[in-house]
């Protein structure tokens, strides 16, 4: 397990300095963190239990904090807010060690003009883990070196004060960290930044309020797509409907004339049009005639035969023992359809290019990336352009590709003006960055005892990592499969004498990539759905058949652990009561096991899930109420994936192109009893905004077969 | 052309050449309140809902010529932090947004149910509460929805005690 | 509580609609071909899609199910809070595609046509105790000049922005075979 131990990342004092200015009494940049090549330790660690760390730059400082002279802390996330939680998490983790209370800490994005970028992104279900022990030790410091002047301005020795709330107080004399910092040149730093005990922590381990909660409330502009520069023009881009469609040429004269155009921008790559209104560059990018090369029509059968296990390369990820063969072997396979990410915030971007130096605004995943893509199109140092980062209205991992910001950047080069760009929401459909469909074959035996002798699970996914700005090049070939696609397709029933997980890969003729949990929502819905299918035939309990079949080591015993209990308070019961049948699933991602049980019944042939119980086991809860948020948040979009989602090629587009008749759940679709319970099986945070998404399809898939008899094999799940 | 309505109380006059530009945009880029959200610009998904003359209106789907003369309120001027609105108050005491770009128009669709429906059953919130939220708040809402109503049902009480 | 109101206020049903005898051959040659006329349009799903059987109205050329689980309401205008006017207006929307008319709505329950043959819907429109106890003079008013039914040739454009298909016949050359049905004595032909 890849944990964030103190030991392995030491905080380098050299880099540690302190700069005034901005307006603010002192401006505290402290940084650097240290870093571990991303790439080595792609290869070092599996994949499946990933749990990447931040990584920041080596070389220059970094803001980290910002002090203000009303006492208040502002903390540059390098980490997104996309409603996860981080920053209410890293609030409460900064603030216990700042020795502030939550109300004097205020949290803002990063830009990338503070040097605090984090190379690994804002995925991955690693924000709060990643900076759990970074983040506290430098706030550790900081409270140190205010204690260190503050014994000097007092005259008394540092072991005399106390902190609370900002104030630093010996005998009867006390300092704000604002009246503290005034007039300090010369900052003293501390060797080694000395953690404060956990069981000492005000707001850690607290059900403290979202810290964005009433800006959220309340309407206030903070998303990508409320940002604003003056004089701000509106741009649109011209985009194919046909997959794999090549710009050929275009006759813009209709739209030049248009009301409200200030310019068509026509690039080798891209058509853009910048108008005075959103509406009306919508309007003329409608009238911009373009002429597509497209290749022969596309159709869903097509991508469905591709997506079949035995195409493309594969790689035997996991093995232990005998590969299966003979007569007594059973055999099920299982479909995943393409998904989109359908978040509620379109893509969009505001950029300001002026002579020597660019803004940009945007919600983004990955602003260090975001950052490259525009000054390498620019021809320009990194330095020369400032990504500020949004709230997203939904990241999901949508946001992990920002090419609109390049475009937004050459139409505003071309204007001399801030161009806003928003995708339309049919934009958003057809050129997502979807969830790869995947199928899986699943083998297994019995031995005499019942149990699992032999389980396989072999499968095929496009894209995820590969051919992603995120995953280096060089990553694929030396790990040997897509890092992402293979999430959660590793067998966790480690007791298996013969098991094995090979994965294929293919790459589909239009872009796949990241949703949020990669691969784990299919791989689950795979392999659990089949281990569920050899426990009924073995005629064993859902639950006592597969603890029988996990090792007693570290991970086994945590993932026991949250299977005894989710069977335990759900009380899981094979029987059918009231038309209800109890469906159980579970799984490890990112070193944070998870089982749902979910009661289900059918009413006019339609799924109906009335109540889900989730057993996580986090590691250290920083804020188990938003750990909960993202567990119920988890079940209702794996169940709306899994129910209702998908995607199909038809006649060579991406379709459908709107909600709706792209079908996801609704309000009336929510169980209306979402039961969450969270263990600590370890001392640290671990991942939580993905993992609780595993178990949901096969959960109910198996409620569903006790129910009706009826293996659902493929998703959405469907009943006629 | 020139359009004047009343938003959040304030009144304001247009001049705009398109009358069919969707009221969306011209509350989120002429008046710059930019609580209203863009979601889908088809009616679908419900990020863009306010209240024209006390209905709920979905206003990328909502030609700005129809809003002559009307009473607009959006999340901006439903309530504030000094003067919250139930449904406001309610969604902070659950706790409800994860990303939040939803949740102004799920508020403005919830706050026009409790003026038809004071106490909405399930189905009425199943019924009416048709927006689309990604990040899978719902359970929160449903929970947040039924407080509002016994918090607004509550101020009307006080307000109007003799009528039941 | 519908029913019975419904109840007070029409007689119970004694017997279906019969229709004016017309004797001469010739007569009802041109009846019926100006009856299929009218019926072809009325059976298109530019009609149908507001007189469905069930309490859904149906959207497409498919008519599906409308999305998202809308449906008539006590009003015939949807749900309490979010209803056909949250959406549609008095007027086609050329941004989002929302179609819109004036009285936007779904024609009652007893309207319900989807499911009928062009026979049984035509004996359903004439009959008072189903069409809103109008006369056939105010039926043929309706079909000739009520905004909503002539909305169906100015339809609009669909979500992917391309043109509504229109119903079978013109609208003038409909105006006029309702017209001259009419006229005629209003008889269904048999099946």
């Amino acid at each position: 397990m890849a944990d964030n131990q103190s030991s392995e990342k030491k905080l380098s004092r050299r880099k540690f300095l302190v700069r005034g200015g901005l307006g603010t009494i002192g401006v505290l940049a402290v940084g650097t963190y240290v870093l571990r090549n991303p790439i080595r330790r792609a290869i070092l660690e599996k994949a499946n239990e990933m749990d990447l760390a931040y990584m920041g730059s080596t070389d220059n400082p970094m803001l980290w904090f910002e002090l203000g002279k009303d006492n208040v802390v502002i903390l540059h996330s390098p980490k997104i807010e996309m409603g996860q939680g981080t920053f209410t998490g890293l609030a409460q983790m900064a603030a216990d060690e700042l020795e502030i209370s939550m109300s004097n800490i205020k949290v803002v994005h990063a830009t990338t003009a503070t040097g605090n970028i984090d190379g690994m992104s804002t995925g991955g279900s690693t924000s709060i883990s990643g900076l759990w022990q970074p983040l506290r030790e430098l706030a550790a410091i900081f409270r140190e070196m205010m204690k260190i002047e503050a014994a000097k301005k007092l005259g008394v020795s540092v072991d005399d004060l106390s902190v609370k709330d900002g104030v630093v107080s010996a005998n009867s004399k006390s300092l704000t960290y604002a009246e503290i910092s005034e007039g300090v040149t010369n900052w003293t730093i501390p060797e080694k930044p000395i953690l404060k005990d956990i069981s000492s922590y005000k707001y850690v381990g607290k059900p403290v309020p979202r810290v964005d909660l009433d800006d959220k409330v309340y309407g206030a502009p903070m998303f990508g797509l409320d940002a604003e520069m003056p004089n701000m023009l509106y741009g649109a881009v011209v985009r194919p409907s046909k997959i794999g469609a090549k710009f050929i040429s275009a006759t813009t004269d209709k739209a030049e004339k248009m009301p409200g155009v200030i310019k068509i921008v026509s690039e080798d790559d891209f058509v853009g049009v910048v108008a005075e209104s959103y509406i009306e560059a919508e309007n003329a990018k409608q009238a911009i005639e373009v002429i597509w090369e497209t290749p022969d029509n596309l159709q869903q059968d097509a991508i469905v035969s591709m997506m079949t296990v035995g195409n493309g390369k594969s790689t035997i990820i996991q093995k232990e023992g005998d590969a299966l063969e003979g007569d007594d072997i059973v055999q099920m396979e299982f479909r995943s359809p393409i998904g989109a990410h359908a978040q509620i915030e379109p893509n969009g971007v505001v950029a300001f290019v002026e002579e020597s130096k660019a803004t940009i605004m945007i919600s983004t995943q990955v602003i260090g990336i975001t950052r490259k893509e525009v000054s390498s199109r620019l021809g320009w140092d990194a330095e020369q352009v400032n990504v500020i980062p949004t709230y997203l209205g939904g990241g999901f991992g949508r946001r992990l590709h920002t090419p609109h910001a390049v475009q937004a950047a050459v139409m505003s080069q071309a204007v001399g003006k801030p161009v806003k760009y928003i995708f339309s929401r049919e934009e958003e459909f057809q050129h997502d960055m979807f969830r790869p469909p995947t199928h899986h074959i699943l083998k297994g035996r019995l031995n005499e005892q019942g149990l699992l002798d032999g389980l396989e699970h072999h499968f095929v996914s496009g894209d995820v990592g590969n051919n992603s700005a995120l995953v280096p090049n060089i990553v694929p070939p030396i790990v040997g499969a897509d890092i992402g696609a293979i999430r959660g397709g590793f067998l966790q029933y480690s007791a298996v004498p013969n098991h094995r997980s090979v994965y294929w890969h293919v790459t589909l003729p239009f872009a796949t990539s990241w949703w949020r949990s990669l691969g784990l929502l299919a791989n689950t819905f795979a392999i659990e759905s089949f281990v569920d299918e050899m426990a009924l035939k073995a005629g064993k309990d859902a639950i006592e058949f597969r603890l029988a079949q996990v090792n007693d080591d570290e991970a086994g015993k945590r993932l026991k652990e949250v299977m005894r209990t989710a069977g335990e308070r759900a009380g899981y019961s094979e029987e059918i009561k009231d038309g209800k049948a109890m469906g159980f699933a579970a799984s490890v991602d990112a070193g944070t096991p998870c089982a749902h049980v979910v009661e289900v019944s059918v009413e006019d042939n339609k799924i109906r899930v009335h109540k889900v119980t989730v057993v996580l086991d986090p590691g250290l809860a920083v804020n188990p109420d938003q750990i909960r948020a993202q567990c119920e948040g988890c079940v209702i979009m794996g169940m709306s994936a899994v129910l209702f989602e998908q995607m199909k090629v038809v006649d060579g587009s991406l379709t459908p192109t709107i909600y709706g008749p792209y079908e996801m759940a609704l309000m009336k679709h929510a169980p209306r009893e979402i039961d969450v319970v969270l263990l600590q099986g370890k001392d640290t945070p671990g991942a939580v905004g993905e993992p609780p998404l595993g178990p949901i399809g096969a959960a109910i898939a198996n409620a569903i077969r006790r129910l009706t008899g009826k293996r659902l094999q493929s998703m959405p799940l469907k009943l006629t | 052309m020139k359009i004047s309505m009343i938003v959040n109380g304030q009144s304001h006059a247009i001049e705009l050449t398109d009358e069919y530009t969707p009221l969306l945009w011209v509350i989120r880029d002429i008046l710059g309140l930019k609580g209203t959200k863009f979601g889908c610009g088809k009616a679908a998904c419900g990020a863009c809902t306010l209240h024209v003359d006390g209905e709920a209106v979905r206003s990328c789907s909502y030609p700005v010529k129809f809003a002559e003369g009307k009473q607009i309120t959006t999340i901006e001027g439903l309530g504030n932090a000094e003067n919250p609105h139930p449904v406001q108050q309610a969604w902070i005491e659950e706790i409800v947004p994860q990303c939040g770009y939803c949740q102004p128009g799920f508020m403005m669709a919830t706050a026009a149910l409790l003026n038809k429906i004071p106490n909405p059953t399930d189905e009425d919130i199943d019924n009416n509460i048709i927006n689309v939220c990604r990040c899978g708040t719902y359970y929160r809402m449903r929970k947040a929805i039924h407080k509002a109503a016994d918090k607004q049902n509550a101020i009307n009480e006080i307000n109007e005690p003799t009528k039941a | 509580m519908a029913g019975f109101v419904l109840a007070s206020i029409y007689k119970p049903i004694e017997t279906a609609y019969t229709s004016t005898p017309v004797n001469e051959q010739e007569n009802r040659q041109n009846t019926d071909v100006a009856f299929h006329k009218m019926m072809d349009v009325l059976t298109h799903p530019r009609c149908l899609n507001c007189h469905p059987s069930d309490n859904v109205p149906k959207q497409g050329e498919d008519s599906h199910p409308h999305h998202f689980d809308i449906a008539r309401g006590e009003s015939h205008k949807g749900f309490e809070a979010t209803k056909c006017a949250t959406c549609h207006q008095s007027e086609n929307n050329p941004y989002s595609s929302a179609p819109g008319s004036p009285h936007w709505s779904l024609a009652p329950h007893s309207m319900r046509w989807q499911g009928l043959d062009r026979f049984e819907i035509a004996k359903s429109m004439m009959d008072t105790e189903r069409n809103g106890g109008r006369s056939p003079e105010e039926i043929k008013k309706h079909l000739t000049e009520d905004d909503l039914v002539l909305w169906a040739w100015e339809p609009g454009t669909n979500i992917k922005g391309e043109p509504r298909e229109l119903p079978p016949v013109s609208k003038k050359e409909f105006i006029s075979a309702v017209e001259a049905w009419f006229e005629s004595g209003h008889t269904i032909p048999s099946k």
